[in-house]
């Protein structure tokens, strides 16, 4: 019978206090897995969105991170709606009706407008166009695939694309038609569209995305700015921004229902997703730099870099809280640890006996010693493992509300490389925690306890 | 193997009759020797110090010896040092002074390691208390023992003791569910585990009824004598020591025993 053998038994002697010793090891273990896997999946969830292809948002004045989080994570509220112009003014001659450049169209390589507003079975709704999925990517810099379906097309107005996650959670297939709300799940329902293309899995946002054809979006009611104001003159423009055919209609139709577009005066988008270009003789950053201070320097729009504030955010709040509760989690690891040194000490007087009796069957000082630890050991191992599966469990259990919400898959196979260290951790502090009781042990009297009454 | 008898090399015996360069004749004599003792007591001395600092002696033994394969009933009244003496044999103490030669080993001379595993390998312990490990069936207690020696834990063997003593159909019953006759009988099958020279046994009847009594003695002398095994009980039940071809009183060679201060308790 082996050392490992003898502290088995041992530890199946005291077995009720050897499973809650290493239960409540297990819970402390599983709490820290959980705090570990969902923060990494938290990071991941907001690092994904900072690859989708575009590396400046243009949106309505305000707060930028709110910007970012609505524009790219569809969390929050639009601030505001900022005028087609603006939009406009990132397009090249080919791409308007007055067949001028717009202001910043040299420093732009692509511009994709979107609008927000809607909402379709707790989805947000996103109108915009077919340059979302053939100019951006998805995430990791490989252009967008279709699960099934294909893009929007700028001719069919009541077109629609869905997100991987949205098509799995609605159970719609190409064909199927949809209707979105106005402003909430319960608000007024718009005219159906009709689903285009389903969007393989990004793990970004995008997946729990309803992306519409724009022209459909502003043919809804509510979507259009209304004629008084647009008569009034009190849309804003940026500064020199010019837009001599705004009020006049767009040259496209939806042939086959006979729609005609909102004409451009009275239309305005949430956000444009900007990748910048290079002018000559400068490099991509200062382009950026400069496109950016041009444009916040104006009255009309602000331009927020999603990098720099998703990295903000991760700085100021989510890796301080993440590392909060790890911190939290820590802590009850080490009460865990500690319980089994309690456990120990309290059963040291029990043990005393069986070490006297093995010390005179000729086990050596370092035997008992060695007994002990490995006990320890065998408690850390057992509640460690037990903590690891539980943990991902735990994070397996709330995994498709993170894959639905966060816009990351999450299963019970996430995983966070800071587990590697775990169980080593836990097997160094259960042999600090076990040194008390295997001194206690090394240092038995075994003639005071093997000594009978005669 | 018993050391009854020594080979040596005898002086060449020179033929003279062939003349000078005649080849010397080598041959073997074959002288009978007494058995090594397997426990050898010269001169131990053992004292403890009191709480009031006053140095105690327990043991003061000129002599003592087990010779292989003798069986030998150690009696004492309480207080002669028995403990003491058996905790000395066995490594568990160190003397204050003198030699304990343990197959010719002098275990008072090594540390602690080297004792332990001196008693490991020599010595098969049985206690007044059986002292079996609770958590550990009756097989387990005997492979634990087979832990800590030289060898290599064998199961076939430990099963093959326990059958010995009549236990093939308990092997894996904890002591809890064994009878007093049977614990004690499991610690008889432990204590020969290593193939010990000797066993020391601490008062093995002193906790079990006469019924029981006679069987454990039986079974110790009965298996010690099979297995050659040299046999130290300590009793100071008369009707036990009696039974024994070697009965010594503790007194009649450990001083500190009749020594006023020696009637201190240890």
């Amino acid at each position: 019978m082996s050392l490992l053998g003898i502290a088995w038994r041992n530890i199946r002697q005291r077995l009720l206090t050897s499973l809650l010793t290493s239960l409540s090891l297990a819970l402390g273990v599983a709490l820290v897995v959980a705090t570990l896997v969902t923060g990494g999946l938290v990071q991941k969830a907001f690092e994904s969105g900072s690859g989708l292809g575009y590396n400046m948002i243009v949106g309505a004045k305000g707060s930028p991170l709110q910007l970012v989080l609505n524009s790219v994570y569809f969390i929050s509220k639009p601030i505001e709606n900022i005028p087609w112009t603006v939009y406009q003014a990132f397009l090249p001659a080919i791409a308007r009706l007055d067949g001028i450049d717009g202001q910043f169209a040299a420093s732009t390589q692509t511009a994709v407008p979107i609008c927000m507003g809607d909402y379709f079975r707790g989805f947000r709704v996103v109108g915009t166009n077919a340059a979302m999925f053939d100019r951006l990517t998805r995430g990791d810099g490989q252009p967008f695939i279709f699960m099934s379906g294909g893009n929007l097309r700028d001719s069919d107005f009541f077109d629609g694309v869905l997100g991987a996650t949205v098509a799995a959670q609605t159970g719609l297939k190409v064909g199927d038609p949809f209707a979105p709300t106005h402003g909430a799940d319960d608000g007024k329902v718009h005219d159906p569209f009709t689903v285009k293309g389903i969007l393989a899995r990004t793990d970004t946002p995008i997946d729990r995305g309803v992306f519409v054809n724009m022209e459909g979006f502003y043919l809804q009611d509510g979507h259009a700015k209304p004629v008084d104001s647009v008569e009034n003159g009190e849309h804003a423009t940026l500064e020199n921004a010019v837009d001599p055919a705004a009020a006049s209609p767009a040259p496209r139709y939806d042939h086959d229902s006979g729609h005609e577009p909102l004409p451009e005066a009275q239309r305005e988008v949430t956000a444009v997703l900007l990748t910048t270009a290079s002018l000559p003789g400068l490099p991509a950053e200062l382009t950026a730099m400069g496109l950016r201070t041009a444009i916040n320097e104006g009255r009309d729009a602000q331009a927020a870099l999603p990098i720099a504030e998703i990295r903000q955010l991760l700085d100021l709040f989510v890796r301080p809280l993440e590392l909060l509760l790890l911190f939290v989690t820590a802590l009850v690891v080490l009460v865990s640890a500690i319980g089994i040194l309690v456990s120990m000490v309290g059963s040291s007087l029990e043990r005393s006996r069986d070490v006297a009796i093995m010390r005179a069957l000729g086990a050596r000082r370092f035997h008992v010693l060695t007994t002990v630890l490995i006990e320890a050991v065998l408690l850390a191992v057992g509640g460690g493992v037990t903590g690891w599966v539980l943990g991902h469990l735990l994070v397996g259990g709330v995994g498709s509300w993170i894959t639905t919400n966060a816009g990351v898959s999450a299963s019970v196979f996430s995983a966070s490389p800071v587990e590697a260290l775990l169980v080593p951790f836990l097997i160094m502090l259960a042999i600090v925690a076990a040194l008390l009781p295997a001194i206690a042990a090394y240092r038995t009297d075994v003639a005071k306890w093997l000594q009978g009454p005669g | 193997m018993p050391r009854h008898f020594e080979f040596c090399f005898a002086e060449p015996h020179r033929d003279t009759r062939g003349g000078p360069n005649s080849t010397p004749v080598r041959f073997f004599v074959i002288t009978p020797t007494m058995p090594a003792p397997v426990i050898e007591l010269v001169n131990v001395r053992k004292s403890f110090a009191m709480p009031g600092g006053e140095a105690v002696n327990v043991l003061d033994i000129d002599s003592f010896t087990v010779a292989q394969g003798e069986h030998c009933a150690l009696e004492g009244q309480s207080g002669s040092g028995k403990s003491t003496l058996l905790n000395v044999i066995s490594g568990i103490m160190r003397p204050d002074s003198g030699k304990v030669l343990i197959d010719s080993i002098d275990v008072a001379r090594l540390d602690e390691a080297r004792r332990d595993r001196v008693r490991a390998d020599t010595l098969g312990l049985v206690f007044q208390q059986f002292n079996l490990l609770p958590g550990f069936t009756a097989l387990e207690n005997v492979l634990v023992a087979m832990a800590f020696g030289s060898g290599r834990p064998n199961k076939a063997r430990a099963i093959g003791l326990l059958a010995a003593v009549g236990l093939a159909d308990r092997l894996h019953h904890k002591p809890a569910a064994l009878s007093i006759g049977q614990q004690q009988r499991v610690a008889v099958a432990r204590s020969l585990a290593n193939r010990p020279r000797a066993i020391l046994a601490d008062e093995p009847t002193a906790s079990i009824d006469a019924m029981h009594q006679q069987q454990v003695i039986d079974l110790l002398r009965t298996t010690c004598t099979e297995q050659g095994v040299a046999l130290v009980v300590v009793t100071h039940a008369h009707e036990v020591a009696k039974q024994f071809p070697r009965r010594v009183r503790l007194e009649d060679f450990n001083r500190a025993a009749v020594h006023p201060a020696g009637e201190a308790r240890i």
